[in-house]
């Protein structure tokens, strides 16, 4: 079962007084299983936030359709079973951070016991239980992240959709987010997540999706986009033309820098003493090697930069 | 719709839209006791302070009647759009509600409070103007009328605010208010006693556009009996049908109108909330 799927979804967006079309999204396709933690990748401007808008409704689509936990997106059946912490937000201040819950769990048509129970649960998962009773105006930009994240759960969703859930938060709030992130996996919800730190994605998620100009250009799990690939970083005296050639003969990819730096990507690890023997065998100066493992990161450049090209 | 409801009572509260209906409430209070200040200070005879309290309550309804609609157009205007830019809407529109239900809790929140606003105002009048011994039930009779235009001016800044920031959608209502003054106050005469059909033609269209001269004749009907002698009266040289546009008779179907623009201009603000994106 998905958790999300859109089939060609499009949305082009028409300036009122005339002016260029803008394609926010292009005929994106994607498939979200149920019950993964799924990282929505992609440079700014690439549709991300138009994606996620129109999942919640927000947005309505130019063409194509979009379904959220088998409803289509928008519906008030999709909608129950939704959860969304929004990557901007001004939450109504004035609330105590209890009165802000039980006004969420109340549009979530959530009542009585039940609602008071669940809101001791969420304040005590984001760690907000000795503020209950505080003003949000009273709140750090972290703990109103985290109120946030409240909020997007109080109703035990089957899905949470996160923008940028970590962007305000410093290291003790990221890993609370990990875990609420844990805690809702370890349920069997599926959590959507779009972030820039891609470091948070690589620990959080179970599969991707990078998406660049409006269409989806790499989706799979961690395990299948990041196959046992190094990327070496070289330093030369003099990056020569003969030296690049013999390291193209052992490496998948050789990408030039400037005049002493070079980056290539090779097999695996046990490649890197044969890439530095054809580079000394080739009459290279080596002055520096470093091999690391493909991260997301690494990738997500990859993959954003060739688009580009 | 009982939670957003709720949620806009209390953001009125907050935005110390309640602090400025107590200054206005003092003010009313302060209003009806001059003419008891004047009667002592300069003296003069029970009737003449009859009729200063009368104009003091005409007065009074007068205020009522445009603070209310100011607070209405306050609250109104930055309702959708504002709150959407701002971002007091993103977490609330993907609960499971429908657009209409969110922007009608948002309409009846507004005009309760403005409704309790002006019944409170009304109130500390009523009791200010009877514990000096002339009370007025006509502003009473008049209150039914008066709480429409809190109705009108925030129903028209919400249809606006669907689509406009709070700064553009309070300034077209408020302009479109200010041209339905203007016609009704200078061009009807002018038009009247000149007989200038363009003019008279201009005087109906902004009757249509936005109700409020037909408002205004609905509260006058109703208040009219405590005027001052000769207040009001018609001018004794004009021809029938000048008289006749300078003051036209209260209609039957003038309050039907008043409430289908209102219906109109609600259903106009849902559809366009509902067909727009957000974002």
């Amino acid at each position: 079962m998905w958790a999300i799927e859109t089939r060609n979804l499009r949305k082009v967006f028409r300036p009122l007084l005339g002016g260029k079309p803008i394609v926010a999204v292009d005929n994106l396709n994607l498939q979200v299983p149920a019950g993964t933690v799924f990282g929505f990748l992609g440079p700014n401007g690439a549709g991300k936030t138009t994606t996620i808008q129109i999942l919640i409704g927000n947005v309505y689509p130019t063409a194509g359709e979009a379904f959220v936990l088998e409803h289509r997106a928008g519906a008030l059946a999709a909608k129950r079973k939704l959860g969304f912490l929004p990557e901007k937000f001004q939450f109504h201040d004035f609330l105590s951070a209890e009165e802000f819950l039980r006004m969420h769990g109340r549009l979530a048509k959530m009542d009585g016991a039940k609602l008071q129970k669940r809101i001791d649960e969420v304040l005590e998962l984001v760690g907000l239980t000795e503020r209950r009773k505080s003003k949000i105006r009273e709140f750090s930009k972290g703990m109103q992240q985290r109120i946030g994240l409240a909020q997007a759960i109080i109703h035990d969703p089957d899905l949470v959709i996160l923008d940028e859930p970590t962007s305000a938060l410093d290291p003790l709030g990221r890993r609370r987010v990990r875990e609420v992130v844990q805690y809702l996996k370890e349920r069997g919800k599926t959590v959507f997540l779009n972030s820039h730190l891609l470091s948070e994605v690589e620990r959080s998620c179970d599969e991707v999706a990078i998406i660049n100009k409006g269409r989806v250009v790499k989706q799979g799990t961690l395990d299948e986009l990041l196959v046992n690939r190094s990327v070496v970083s070289i330093e030369l005296k003099k990056v020569e033309p003969r030296v690049l050639e013999a390291m193209a003969r052992v490496a998948h990819k050789v990408q030039p820098i400037d005049e002493r730096r070079v980056t290539a990507e090779v097999a695996n690890e046990d490649t890197v003493p044969d890439l530095a023997r054809a580079i000394v065998e080739a009459g290279g100066a080596l002055m520096g090697l470093q091999a690391h493992r493909e991260t997301l990161e690494d990738l997500f450049i990859q993959i954003v930069e060739g688009e580009g090209k | 719709m009982g939670v957003i409801v709720a949620l806009t009572l209390k953001e009125a509260m907050r935005r110390r839209a309640f602090l400025g209906t107590l200054i206005i409430l003092v003010a009313l209070y302060g209003l009806t006791f001059l003419p008891r200040a004047f009667k002592e200070a300069f003296g003069g005879d029970e009737r003449q302070f009859e009729i200063g309290v009368n104009l003091a309550v005409l007065f009074g309804v007068d205020i009522i009647k445009f603070f209310s609609a100011v607070l209405a157009i306050l609250l109104c205007s930055g309702a959708i759009t504002a709150e959407i830019e701002r971002g007091y809407l993103a977490a609330i529109l993907p609960r499971p509600l429908h657009r209409w239900e969110l922007y009608l809790g948002k309409w009846l929140g507004v005009m309760l409070f403005s409704a309790a606003n002006a019944t409170l105002w009304t109130a500390m009048l009523w009791i200010s103007v009877a514990i000096q011994g002339e009370p007025r039930v006509e502003m009473w009779q008049a209150l039914p009328y008066v709480l429409l235009y809190p109705v009108l001016y925030g129903t028209l800044a919400l249809a606006l605010s669907s689509f406009l920031g709070a700064s553009i959608a309070s300034m077209f209502t408020v302009a479109a208010g200010a041209f339905a003054y203007f016609s009704d106050h200078f061009l009807r005469p002018i038009a009247a006693f000149f007989n200038v059909k363009l003019l008279q033609q201009l005087v109906w269209l902004s009757e249509w556009v936005l109700p409020m001269a037909t408002l205004k004749r609905l509260v006058q009907a109703r208040v009219d009996t405590i005027l001052p002698p000769g207040m009001g009266d018609a001018p004794p040289f004009a021809a029938e049908e000048v008289l006749r546009f300078l003051k036209p008779e209260v209609q039957t179907l003038d309050v039907a109108y008043v409430g289908v623009y209102i219906g109109v201009a609600l259903l106009l603000g849902v559809t366009i909330f509902w067909r727009r994106d957000v974002q």
